[in-house]
């Protein structure tokens, strides 16, 4: 009789080790720095929806800290998406205040945004093509050679990426690789219907990924808002390049209580639901069809996690703001709700999910201040943990040029 | 304007059907191209048809792409804004007056004497 090997994830997967993994990415501003350089200001980063801009002239201006800018997202009358740093020509003021915070919305009709210091009027193409008082300016001032600075966009199944490298390494379909098939038919753009949640946190952004990357802490952390969760078991490892995916699976989904049976009953919007009508999955989705399947999760490389169920779907990102601390995104997906009470219904479930959210995040800046005490220089991982453990592979990779 | 009266001007050789008042959006003007002369713009404020020249006095933008905001035009480039009935600039940084056309409904046809007098 063959034994069952002790690490069923990882055994595929020689390369990725088992020692301990090093502390110092997550403490080190030398290696945060290298990330930001060799990551993130090379890399494609998913930086909004496309139903966020749905009509021509409608804009979003999101902030990346990480970067010192914001990204002006503007769809023009063409219904093309142009995306340029928030920066005017004429002095360096911001085009569009960020009145929103973190994310600010706007739509112009005219599809421009102007700068409100002075007035300079740019198109969606980025193009300057209003200056008041012109005239005044030197013979030698161009409008054509001032308009915004343009930054790399793309989409793909109706997210929006930016890459802020002068030179592409990668196209977005180049960097994606394998995540396309991988989710090809998954009806992203008809389940739109979006809760958010976002909040600075003291860690390192790479805690934050850790906290959401493995279903081992569910039983303990989770015991409060998901208590019938505790036979979980995680499979069909994916890696496609940077990227990487699993799925989740219990054997005991049911709400445990009346009102969580109530709400399902109504809407199926919880994820610790267990479905009994079939929901269309890509086929490298749950590819076995199991009955006790839950949720599937890929990271797209560097920050951004999907999470895919039937019917519903919901992603967190980290973005890095300094060393020791980032913006958490919590987003989940649901079908607009037909009647009251599948509102009501997905509001419980939503809350359900934002306390399990908030039981993660809890333990993020515990984790950032006992590394900091310096006492550890490495952290153990088991095999469910196997994310993170590519997570860290890749990254130190990118990293130290090894 | 709203619907002519007896005393319509209609007949007048200056005066051109425009467009189908119901073709004028909700939202922002309707642009109307015309052979040798700059375009104008049919807007609707309540139940009142008004007819102006499209490009602002200020920068170069489309006043149909602005917002009708109660008898009131604003551009999408600066804000700023006219009255759409005397066309006079209520809203700053506009201080040129827009060009504004006497206009009439006839059986949901807008009619405008376009002609510019000097």
């Amino acid at each position: 009789m063959n034994a069952q090997p002790r690490m069923p994830l990882l055994a595929p997967y020689p390369e990725l080790g088992e020692a301990p993994i090093p502390v110092e990415p997550y403490l080190s501003q030398e290696y945060y720095e290298a990330e930001l350089n060799k990551i993130f200001r090379q890399d494609w980063l998913v930086v909004g929806r496309e139903e966020e801009i749905a009509n021509p002239g409608d804009y979003k201006v999101k902030k990346l800290d990480f970067a010192r800018t914001s990204v002006i997202l503007i769809r023009g009358k063409d219904g093309k998406i142009g995306a340029f740093h928030n920066v005017c020509r004429h002095r360096g003021n911001k085009v569009i205040s960020e009145t929103g915070g973190e994310e600010t919305f706007g739509n112009n009709k005219a599809a421009v945004v102007t700068c409100r210091f002075h007035g300079w009027v740019y198109n969606a193409k980025g193009e300057l093509v209003d200056v008041p008082m012109q005239e005044k300016f030197p013979s030698c001032f161009n409008r054509a050679e001032n308009g915004l600075v343009p930054i790399h966009v793309g989409s793909w199944a109706g997210f929006i990426f930016i890459n802020l490298a002068k030179t592409l390494p990668k196209t977005l379909d180049e960097f994606l690789g394998g995540v396309k098939e991988h989710f090809e038919g998954y009806p992203f753009n008809e389940i739109t219907h979006c809760h958010t949640y976002y909040a600075h946190i003291n860690c390192n952004w790479k805690v934050g990924m850790d906290a959401f990357c493995e279903g081992y802490h569910v039983p303990t952390i989770h015991a409060g808002s998901f208590p019938g969760l505790t036979d979980y078991w995680q499979d069909d490892v994916a890696f496609h390049g940077d990227h990487r995916s699993i799925a989740f699976y219990s054997s005991d989904m049911n709400p445990p209580t009346p009102v969580g049976t109530a709400a399902n009953e109504l809407f199926g919007a919880s994820i610790a639901l267990k479905r009994d009508e079939p929901f269309p999955l890509p086929k490298m989705v749950n590819p076995k069809r199991h009955q006790n399947w839950g949720f599937e999760q890929t990271t797209v490389f560097p920050n951004f996690l999907i999470h895919v169920g039937a019917g519903l779907w919901f992603t967190h990102q980290f973005w890095p703001v300094t060393q020791d601390k980032c913006l958490w995104e919590g987003k989940y997906y649901l079908r607009p709700p037909a009647t009251n009470s599948q509102f009501w219904a997905q509001r419980y479930a939503v809350l359900l999910q934002r306390n399990a959210w908030l039981e993660d995040t809890a333990t993020m800046e515990d984790t950032q201040q006992a590394l900091l005490s310096g006492v550890l220089d490495k952290i153990n991982l088991q095999d469910d943990e196997i994310m993170l453990r590519h997570q860290f592979h890749i990254i130190n990779g990118r990293v130290t040029g090894k | 304007m709203s619907d002519a009266g007896e005393d319509s001007k209609i007949g007048s050789s200056q005066w051109v059907a425009l467009c189908m008042a119901a073709d004028v959006p909700d939202i922002g003007g309707l642009r109307i191209e015309l052979e040798g002369r700059e375009a104008i713009a049919v807007f609707r404020s309540g139940d009142e048809y008004f007819v102006t020249d499209d490009q602002c006095t200020h920068g170069n933008a489309s006043l149909c792409e602005g917002d009708v905001i109660e008898g009131e035009i604003e551009c999408p480039f600066h804000r700023g804004m006219f009255d759409l009935r005397t066309g006079q600039p209520t809203g700053s940084p506009c201080t040129v007056p827009l060009r504004t056309y006497p206009a009439e409904l006839r059986d949901g046809t807008i009619y405008a004497d376009i002609s510019v007098k000097k």
